[in-house]
């Protein structure tokens, strides 16, 4: 089947009413975790993963769409209403956005954002459907030994490149393959770390894990570090924007695209680079540079478009591979998983009529944003005002309805507790969250594939290299584990750049 | 800050090392008391992967104290709703998980309801409202929603504990 | 003596501390601006900014009236930390906003400014912005 008619089919899924009430609320619910402080599109999925376990997978992941590129529309509308980016992506819409928010062009700040999000995330859910079958084609010809190397190398790319410590990233992946560990070893039956508990026996279920490190970690971190005075939001009325902000939009727009898309898609890529460099360059291009730093539209355009377009490029090696890069990635590969559904390049063939159902609703998602929410901005600047102890209050109290819910027994709510200290520990000393989400739940599925391998090549470690794939990612490998030691050589034959960025960005190191 | 306060700071960070190296050493011994008999089938058996985990962690922690002890420090995670400014409020996060754990002690025998209540009411209490009564109110209409909600929505039936035969 | 004035940043906070410095001003007595928030929200738009803070300041300068302003973030409502410093100060005189509510919104909310009324021990001025 063509990608057109499939994407066809994947609309007609879509729109039944049932789904586009699912699309529905997952952008207003995306949304409005987006706009409230401490909560975020990841913990909100992985809230939302048992309830939807009644649900049909196809429903659920139209919710789970909408949430994932709602959170991103609300994350800009704080940046700049606030000045308080809670994800790392948009700290840099933060720098031009509050600007002009403060300078009274508040609405035409969130305007820009919002149409530059809407067509970001249209062309980069396009490239996306185009894109992700030729990946797919590709992939299915990869046998273990080329799996286990692209899965090591995302690993080991989102832990040593993203965050501010390679070591701390390192503690914590460790710790996630640890954790995934636990339970009955598919191949032989034994009990690996079970210490006796039967009921351990069937591992730690990765609801409750991400459940634990997302929410009750999140909610417990906060609790104890409040922020006691209180901020200001900028009042604002309806977004909308001049002729003047359209001619200075269109081409940050479409700049931001063509950076946030090719990153997002690669297996470490992010959206915080991206976003940095669409800024650096509409300052560079930009006919009004003495603007920069006091409010220039082109600086809110082109990064907002370059997060939008890596959300949706992330998505590509997630359904492709079975690769997540980002946490939201995590816990929807987690979502797909508890679904009894193996994420991997089988997935298009083995569960098409969804996986299309799922790209068709991101354009309708998307749309809804734009359609729902340019009207709504007043409104959801007011749930900020929202009072701190129902909202964290109410985090603990709908992660512990979940994790209980999965498998009713008070043991598990024992292991949310447990793990959601560790993920209170991990904020307060640096330890980043994704790598250990990976970890678990790549894990397991990296050791399958190793195994695979050597059994393949009867025990003979080179039978890991026997696929041409695999030597070349190695070699990749090799060179970002090399990386901080080839940057010193070159740092050393030429003088330090100047930093680009203010340096009080008010930049927030936030993993999700 | 004192040299005392910096002083805590840096060993309290050593205490990451500390647990990374007893998982590790955990992982490993668990590893090395599976038995297995060596199988063609499969060359790499259940070990190999939690030795390398194991070493991983050893290694990590070894490192990381490494690090901690010659002024390495952890940037602790920021956001909207966090100010780092001053130090985490075990006042609040005490209270909390003392509520947190009462929920887990009393929801199979007191029921979701019950246990629900008192988790989101006293969290309520730990982070600061002191609205007793509204806030009463909405946590057993919380929990009474939620219990139904499950129960007819999704099918799934949260314990009733105590007021088994009321619900 | 002291004269305690409960600031917000909206009109009816204007007109009340317009109102206290006339009073302060009279009277010759020191000016207490109290500008609380219970903290327990991550925005809160009563909660006067370091703008409005420094233009009150200066317009109290400008005057002469020698003034205290405080911004007491403690978790406790603005009728409480009103009362409070008038206690502290054995103020001579509260200087309050007035605004205007539905029946409804006074069953639901209460208000402060009954509160102030019905509790304080010394002599309550409430205005209403113009």
């Amino acid at each position: 089947m063509d990608v057109w008619s499939s994407l066809m089919d994947g609309f007609a899924t879509a729109l039944t009413p049932m789904n586009l009430l699912f699309a529905v609320i997952g952008v207003l619910l995306g949304t409005a975790v987006g706009v409230l402080p401490g909560l975020g599109p990841a913990m909100t999925v992985a809230l939302l993963l048992p309830v939807t376990a009644a649900l049909e997978p196809t429903s659920a992941f139209i919710m789970f769409a909408g949430i994932y590129y709602g959170g991103m529309f609300g994350g800009s509308t704080t940046s700049i209403l606030l000045n308080t980016p809670g994800e790392s992506s948009s700290v840099v819409t933060a720098i031009e956005g509050n600007k002009m928010a403060k300078a009274g062009r508040a609405a035409q700040a969130l305007a820009t954002a919002a149409i530059g999000s809407f067509i970001a995330g249209t062309i980069g859910t396009a490239l996306l459907a185009v894109f992700a079958p030729i990946v797919v084609q590709f992939a299915v010809s990869l046998g273990a030994p080329s799996y286990f190397a692209i899965m090591i190398l995302a690993l080991l790319a989102v832990t040593a490149v993203l965050g501010s410590s390679r070591l701390r990233g390192f503690a914590s992946l460790a710790l996630g393959l640890a954790i995934g560990l636990v339970g009955i070893d598919s191949v032989t039956g034994q009990r690996r770390l079970t210490f006796g508990q039967p009921l351990l026996v069937d591992g730690l279920d990765i609801v409750v894990v991400a459940v634990a490190i997302f929410a009750v970690g999140e909610a417990l971190w906060v609790a104890a570090h409040l922020r006691r005075t209180p901020l200001h939001v900028i009042p604002v009325g309806r977004p909308w924007m001049g002729k003047k902000d359209w001619a200075r939009s269109w081409k940050p727009w479409l700049r931001g695209t063509a950076f946030g898309f090719p990153f997002g898609a690669l297996p470490a890529g992010g959206a915080e680079i991206p976003t940095f460099l669409s800024y650096v360059t509409e300052k560079r291009l930009s006919k009004h540079p003495e603007e920069f730093g006091k409010g220039a539209i082109e600086g809110v355009a082109g990064p907002e478009a370059a997060n939008n377009a890596a959300a949706a490029g992330t998505l590509t090696p997630m359904l492709a591979l079975g690769l997540p890069t980002n946490a939201t990635a995590a816990v929807m590969l987690a979502a797909f998983t508890s679904y009894g559904i193996q994420p991997g390049p089988q997935l298009f063939s083995s569960q098409g009529p969804l996986v299309w159902a799922l790209i068709a609703s991101l354009f309708i998602g998307n749309f809804l944003l734009l359609l729902i929410n340019l009207p709504l901005a007043p409104v959801w600047a007011k749930l900020l005002q929202l009072p701190r102890p129902y909202l964290y209050a109410g985090i603990l109290f709908f992660a512990t309805l979940g994790a209980y819910s999965v498998n009713l027994q008070a043991f598990d709510l024992v292991i949310l507790l447990v793990l959601g200290a560790l993920g209170f520990m991990m904020r307060r000393f640096g330890l980043p969250v994704l790598p250990l989400i990976l970890g678990v739940i790549l894990g397991p599925r990296i050791e399958g594939q190793l195994r695979k391998t050597l059994q393949l090549s009867a025990g003979d470690p080179a039978g890991l290299f026997s696929e041409p794939i695999a030597i070349v990612v190695y070699i990749i490998v090799g060179i970002i584990l090399a990386w901080p030691f080839i940057y010193k050589l070159i740092r050393r034959n030429r003088p330090a750049k100047k930093p680009l960025l203010p340096a009080n960005s008010g930049a927030a190191d936030y993993s999700d | 800050m004192s040299s005392l306060a910096t002083g805590l700071k840096g060993r309290a960070e050593l205490g990451v090392a500390l647990l990374l190296g007893a998982v590790g050493v955990l992982v490993f011994l668990d590893a090395n008391g599976l038995v297995t008999p060596y199988s063609q089938s499969d060359p790499v058996g259940p070990k190999t992967v939690p030795f390398i985990v194991s070493g991983l962690l050893i290694i990590c922690a070894i490192l990381l104290a490494i690090n901690v002890l010659r002024g390495g420090k952890g940037e602790a995670e920021g956001g909207e709703d966090v100010d780092l400014a001053h130090p985490a409020d075990w006042k609040t996060i005490l209270p909390l998980a003392g509520a947190f754990i009462l929920n887990i002690l009393l929801i199979d025998w007191a029921g979701w309801v019950i246990s629900g209540t008192v988790l989101f009411w006293g969290s309520v209490l730990a982070l600061g409202s002191r609205h007793y009564i509204r806030d009463g109110l909405i946590s057993v209409a919380l929990a009474l929603l939620t219990f139904y909600g499950f129960y007819l929505g999704l099918g799934i039936a949260l314990p009733a504990g105590l007021l088994e035969g009321i619900l | 003596m002291t004269i305690v004035v409960g600031y917000v940043p909206t009109p009816e906070g204007e007109a009340a501390l317009t109102q206290a410095i006339a009073e302060a001003k009279k009277s010759n007595e020191t000016l207490l601006v109290i500008n609380s928030s219970k903290g327990d929200a991550l925005v809160d738009n009563r909660y006067a900014q370091e703008p409005d803070i420094q233009s009150i300041e200066e317009r109290l300068a400008d005057q002469g009236i020698q003034h205290i302003i405080k911004q007491p973030v403690r978790g406790h409502d603005a009728a409480a930390e009103v009362l409070d410093a008038a206690d502290e100060n054995d103020a001579s005189l509260i200087v309050i906003g007035l605004r205007r509510r539905s029946p409804v919104g006074k069953l639901i909310m209460g208000s402060v400014s009954q509160r102030v009324l019905l509790e304080a021990d010394c002599p309550v001025l409430a205005v209403k912005a113009e």
